[in-house]
């Protein structure tokens, strides 16, 4: 059952009570008709409570401040941007979950729950948003794959002609992983290895 | 209205195709004000028993009924029993019994897909692959996105769904297998398409419209290495026209969790089961930049 079938179920309620009220007589159902209303008494607080100070815009915002994409991506740099933009505000809170309560507050405070909400939909888009890889890549990507494909001593030659820097930017660019002490010979080894591996495992592609 | 119509496809299994359906469906729903609806191909019922109970499943869809399955029994027998508003399922029942996300509707699927297949050639229609178009069309456009969750391989119910949608969106393993499989599915898309536009001018003309990554772990070179293998192959696939104009790996890449995994048991989509955990996170901003990719392709 979804929030409007009760909608429906409890309107379809009240026409029969309404319609046939005055015949309605006895124990049994005075018992029921006694619980029924402790429980719509009882919900309709708790409807209440949900429903206070959340006006237009605000269910969004809490339902964006408890998002994934805000545990992921909300700060307290973000929370000051955000309070500056939205309230012309400084944020006081040193700390995330107290500056959370400050902005949810202060936004209540001056109504400003939509800008906040478009706000910070825009900043989670942001920092989700990849962007594309540059002409660089694709040609270091192509260049490992040519690598691949290359005779034993055609690499040797080619690759003598590299320096250190770009051996190591042609590696990282294509997924391997080294550290500040990897040498140029076994990077040489590694990049091999690993393109060789990319030409075999891609042999048909470009065909 | 205006659907998008989108096909998880691979014929790889567990790569993820029914985990980036039902979550990315998901989370369009809760946040992004979406109304999708995800179409279960698959004779595993994958996706209905992600979102549904299986008794409940197993009642709504007995004997076939209420499900995919009777689209293509509909067509085989030459029958209309197919009712879409009773078949679909709108939101997901948590467990206070109320319903959430009345946004994401679902038309599961029944075991009995699995006897599609053998009783295809009793249909006479000349193309097989029309049968989804023809059940569906009139209703796709009451959505924002309709997802058809495909099963793990190429035949008619994958070819139907293919055929009705406007893109495929491949979900991916960062593997050699995966990657093998890949080229082989991108081609084999783009020869069904010339089918399709040879058989009526007017039809859209799906491909491969991104790649989904899942699974991923960001631990040593491996994972690297088989992300960088999939953009050569994919920038390769371009350069041959294989794949739609601005096709490519959206990010972030979902990495393992078990949370997601624990969702399916709870039959929930994991932004309503574990909302903070790092799938749902992935799942959020990819979900977000899935939207950015395809809000302006037709």
């Amino acid at each position: 059952m979804n929030y409007q079938e009760l909608a429906g179920k409890l309107l379809h309620v009240a026409e029969r009570l309404q319609k046939h009220g005055n015949k309605l007589e006895g124990d049994v159902i005075g018992k029921s008709a006694v619980k029924l209303a402790t429980d719509i008494e009882q919900f309709d607080a708790t409807l209440d409570g949900f429903l206070a100070s959340r006006k237009s815009g605000e269910l969004l915002l809490e339902t964006l401040l408890r998002s994934p994409a805000a545990k992921k991506h909300l700060s307290l740099d973000l929370l000051r941007k955000a309070l500056r933009e939205v309230c012309s505000k400084r944020l006081k809170a040193e700390e995330l979950v107290a500056a959370k309560r400050e902005f949810v507050e202060t936004v209540h405070e001056q109504d400003r729950a939509e800008a906040a909400s478009k706000f910070l939909k825009h900043a989670f888009a942001e920092a989700a948003y990849v962007a594309p890889a540059g002409k660089e890549k694709g040609q270091l990507q192509k260049e490992f794959y040519a690598l691949g494909r290359l005779s034993e001593d055609e690499y040797v030659t080619t690759i003598a002609k590299r320096t250190f820097g770009e051996l190591r930017r042609l590696a990282a660019t294509n997924g391997i992983r080294f550290t500040d002490k990897t040498t140029k010979p076994h990077l040489i080894k590694m990049i091999r290895r690993y393109a060789r591996r990319l030409a075999a495992n891609l042999p048909s592609a470009a065909a | 209205m205006s659907a998008k119509v989108l096909a998880f496809i691979n014929f790889k299994g567990g790569v993820g195709k029914t985990a980036c359906a039902v979550n990315i469906a998901a989370t369009m729903a809760k946040l992004h004000d979406k109304k999708v609806l995800i179409v279960d191909l698959d004779p595993q019922s994958n996706s209905s028993l992600w979102l549904m109970r299986p008794d409940v499943w197993r009642e709504h869809v007995a004997k076939g009924r209420r499900s995919t399955f009777e689209i293509f029994d509909d067509a085989i027998q030459g029958k209309d029993r197919f009712n879409f508003d009773e078949s679909i399922i709108k939101g997901v029942t948590t467990w206070t019994g109320f319903i959430e996300l009345p946004q994401l509707h679902l038309l599961p699927a029944s075991v009995e897909l699995l006897r599609v297949e053998d009783r295809i050639h009793e249909l006479r229609a000349p193309a097989v692959y029309r049968i989804l178009d023809r059940a569906l069309k009139e209703y796709v456009d009451r959505y924002d996105y309709v997802f058809f969750d495909c099963p793990p391989n190429l035949y008619t119910t994958t070819k139907n769904a293919i055929f009705l949608s406007h893109s495929c969106v491949v979900p991916y393993v960062p593997d050699y297998l995966s990657l093998s499989g890949f080229q082989v599915l991108a081609e084999y898309i783009e020869e069904l398409r010339g089918k399709y536009t040879d058989s009526d001018g007017e039809r859209r003309h799906p491909n491969v419209g991104a790649v989904v990554v899942s699974h991923y772990r960001q631990t040593g070179n491996v994972f690297r290495l088989a992300i960088n293998e999939l953009e050569i192959m994919l920038a390769q696939l371009h350069d041959r026209h294989i794949l739609e104009s601005g096709a490519g790996l959206l990010q972030p890449f979902i990495r393992h969790c078990v949370r997601v995994a624990e969702s399916t048991s709870e039959h929930l989509p994991v932004i309503l089961y574990a909302p903070g955990c790092i799938g749902a996170q992935d799942y959020s901003d990819l979900t977000q930049n899935f939207l950015t990719h395809f809000q302006h392709r037709k």
